[in-house]
């Protein structure tokens, strides 16, 4: 049995990996891809987005597991389109919300808080 | 999906709304879309419940026939404002 990172993430695992990443971290990330390589505009959207005001967001690459993720994040923000955002346990919004709340000057509020 | 679908799911699901749905990145795209969405039921809400009213109106839609979705949302007085 090879053990490549996430290849085979049962939906439990996936389910505990959501908790606590929305617990542990300040602000977390659940995106396409990685920072470094991001595989959806949205997604680097939204990263750049929360790096103007945040240095250490956490992220996590929902393709290892896309179908368990969308189900396990469902619950925490009532939808699962991705990429998602969290600040200290509290969904945020998409790119698109993360967006209009900085056109409003609120985002940089809304992570300090 | 095209544009006049979305556009129709979204009126029926959100109270009194105005939308506006076109697909950002070429006109014959048929699953990644933006809306303005003006609706006097947005008062007062913040702008995940107000984007919520539109993903629950589009329901099961959002990810199967609809990959992605830029959402704007406004109350009247913003939107004119």
């Amino acid at each position: 049995m090879s053990f490549e990172p996430g290849a085979d993430l049962s939906a439990d695992e996936v389910r505990e990996r959501v908790e606590e990443t929305i617990t542990d971290n300040h602000v977390a990330l659940f995106m396409k891809g990685t920072p470094l390589m991001p595989q959806c505009g949205y997604s680097r959207k939204a990263l750049g987005l929360l790096q103007q005001y945040e240095e250490d967001v956490a992220t996590v690459d929902v393709l290892e597991s896309l179908d368990a993720y969308r189900s396990a994040l469902e619950p925490h923000s009532g939808r699962e389109t991705i990429p998602q955002a969290f600040v200290d346990g509290e969904f945020v919004g998409g790119s698109d919300i993360l967006e209009q709340l900085d056109e409003r000057g609120e985002l940089e509020a809304k992570l300090d808080a | 999906m095209d544009t006049e679908t979305v556009a129709e799911l979204i009126e029926s699901g959100v109270p009194d709304a105005q939308v506006e749905v076109t697909t950002p990145r070429h006109p014959d795209d048929d699953d990644h879309f933006a809306a303005v969405v003006v609706s006097p039921a947005f008062e007062g809400e913040s702008l995940v419940d107000q984007h919520q009213r539109v993903y629950d109106a589009l329901g099961d839609h959002m990810t199967r026939d609809i990959h992605a979705i830029e959402l704007e949302t406004y109350t009247p007085e913003q939107y004119d404002g």
